[in-house]
């Protein structure tokens, strides 16, 4: 169903390269956020100390995270009073969410009809599950930067539904439909995460994932449609536009501002 | 998954016409939310007080040397890349966001100023490639691209609506045209465009830029409801660029992590 012959493998491939070119700034600007967010918390930096971390923690917002902090599990979190016991369940909830993603994508990615059918949904998987483990790697760094453990298991709530399903699917567009659930899950709420957690550095790496499993969404969005409008061929780089309906062109994003009805709270994958 | 946490239902072909007059409906249905989040912004910037030396030093470290140079044109704050005349140097109108500073757009209004310029930059911009495309000067324009230019034009006008909102209630003028020093650059190459792939290319630009200068603001600007607005607007424009990626045959999803290399600088800024 999925086979395409008019795949230009070699041209996806040199994309592909492209774009971890690409990434790797992305991956620079982000270690650098990191970094800060990591000499912030760093428990040998008391906030009255100056610099980055009182900075970043100020007013009542400095109050707001010593007195969440007191209440952390992480003594680092404590010293520092720049990261709260919320951000660092925001992290974990956000890493177990991309554990998951994880580890969907490679199921997947051994299924018969996606393994031997469309070699550009093999490759976006790919792709999907590198770009999920460096968010997981990103968010887990933060939390334990933090004084938090690392998250290493999958989001609870999420992993429940994706255990009823995977015996379900049949075939490529059930496994797009479960994989645009789970992205958009993560987009929401990340975009949510972005006004609860406690400082700038946290904002910038919530808000700078958001929008990358926003655009996973809407490709596989795309691809839904495709799929639902046996164009299947279409689903392919470079694609001829002309071929594509026209609703293809907008299905991608449904809405003018991004939903957060759906974020998940920032306790369903905290580290217990 | 909860009840109320439902997955995207699964598409049908015969209803791929429908999904469109859907989307539209389902994306209008956000509006209320989002006027509500503009006037706590505006609210929010009301009734901001002068802010302390120490709020200074807080933006300051917020961001970095990067952010700083950026930020220094937020606040109004000459620098020898921008020896416009704005609000005096180090005020503390001008980091609050009050309106009262000279020059009026100060703060995180500027940063909203910019916003609002950037998606009329983008209306704009699509509603010249209809016009070209309308008459006959970019080739046959595929449906997928034409619903695409439409659906997207019509979402960047419901962001400017939004901003300008936050504006209006900040008692700063509306910003109804595009005051940035690189509109008519941007035009230029616009008019230039011979075909469909020529004005993708060029809107593929004016979409990383926006969706880079929200994740800039997501961390540059300092209220609650501006913070949460660029979050909820970046994710769309970032949305947008996917497609057009697609479209030009690029890979939809180049980046792990959004950059910021393309944000645009308030500088730009003519107001």
């Amino acid at each position: 169903m999925m086979a395409d012959e008019r795949i230009d493998t070699r041209l996806l491939e040199e994309l592909t390269e492209q774009s971890q070119d690409l990434n790797s700034d992305a991956m620079r600007i982000t270690r650098g956020a990191l970094s800060g967010f990591a000499e912030a918390a760093g428990p040998s930096r008391p906030w009255w100390r100056g610099g980055l971390l009182a900075a970043l923690v100020g007013g009542a917002g400095l109050l707001g995270a010593a007195r969440a902090a007191a209440d952390s599990p992480s003594p680092s979190a404590s010293a520092s009073g720049a990261v709260t016991a919320d951000d660092i369940r925001a992290l974990q909830t956000a890493a177990a969410l991309e554990n998951l993603a994880v580890s969907v994508y490679r199921t997947a990615a051994g299924l018969p009809f996606i393994k031997d059918g469309n070699t550009t949904v093999a490759a976006f998987i790919a792709k999907t599950t590198e770009q999920h483990q460096a968010h997981a790697r990103a968010f887990n760094a933060a939390a334990t930067a933090g004084g938090g453990k690392a998250q290493t298991g999958p989001d609870p709530t999420y992993k429940a539904v994706v255990d009823q399903a995977l015996p379900t699917i049949k075939t490529p567009a059930d496994v797009v439909k479960l994989a645009v659930g789970l992205e958009d899950v993560a987009a929401q709420t990340y975009t949510r995460n972005v006004g609860q957690v406690s400082s700038a550095d946290l904002r910038r790496l919530f808000a700078s994932v958001a929008p990358v499993e926003a655009q996973h969404r809407a490709v596989l969005l795309a691809v839904q449609a495709l799929l639902a409008g046996n164009a299947a061929d279409l689903v392919t780089i470079p694609v001829d536009p002309a071929k594509l309906p026209a609703a293809a062109g907008s299905v991608g994003f449904p809405d003018a501002f991004y939903k957060t009805d759906n974020a998940s709270p920032i306790t369903e994958g905290a580290v217990q | 998954m909860t009840a109320d946490r439902t997955w995207e239902p699964a598409l049908g072909e015969a209803e791929l016409a429908r999904l469109t007059r859907e989307m539209d409906e389902a994306h209008r249905a956000t509006l209320p939310l989002m006027r509500a989040s503009a006037r706590d912004l505006g609210e929010e910037l009301r009734a901001s007080v002068p802010a302390d030396p120490g709020r200074r030093r807080f933006l300051l470290g917020a961001g970095g040397v990067a952010a700083a140079l950026t930020l220094a044109a937020c606040s109004g704050t000459k620098s020898a890349e921008d020896p416009a005349p704005t609000s005096p140097a180090g005020s503390v109108d001008a980091m609050s966001g009050s309106p009262s500073a000279s020059g009026g757009y100060t703060g995180d209004l500027r940063v909203v100023a910019l916003a609002v310029a950037l998606e009329n930059q983008a209306v704009g911009a699509y509603k010249a490639a209809l016009d070209a495309a309308g008459a006959g000067k970019l080739g046959t324009v595929p449906p997928a691209v034409a619903t695409f230019v439409t659906t997207a034009m019509n979402q960047h006008a419901d962001h400017a609506k939004a901003w300008n909102a936050v504006l209006t209630g900040a008692g700063l003028p509306a910003i109804n045209d595009v005051p940035l020093s690189s509109h008519a650059d941007t035009m230029a190459a616009l008019g230039k465009a011979a075909s469909v792939g020529d004005v993708a290319e060029l809107a593929l630009e004016l979409e990383d830029q926006a969706a880079q200068t929200y994740l800039f603001a997501t961390y540059g600007v300092t209220g609650a409801a501006g913070i949460a607005t660029a979050a909820s607007i970046a994710p769309v424009e970032a949305m947008h660029a996917a497609i057009l990626n697609y479209v030009l045959g690029r890979y939809p999803v180049p980046d792990d992590f959004l950059p910021t290399d393309k944000a645009a600088n308030p500088d730009l800024l003519t107001v």
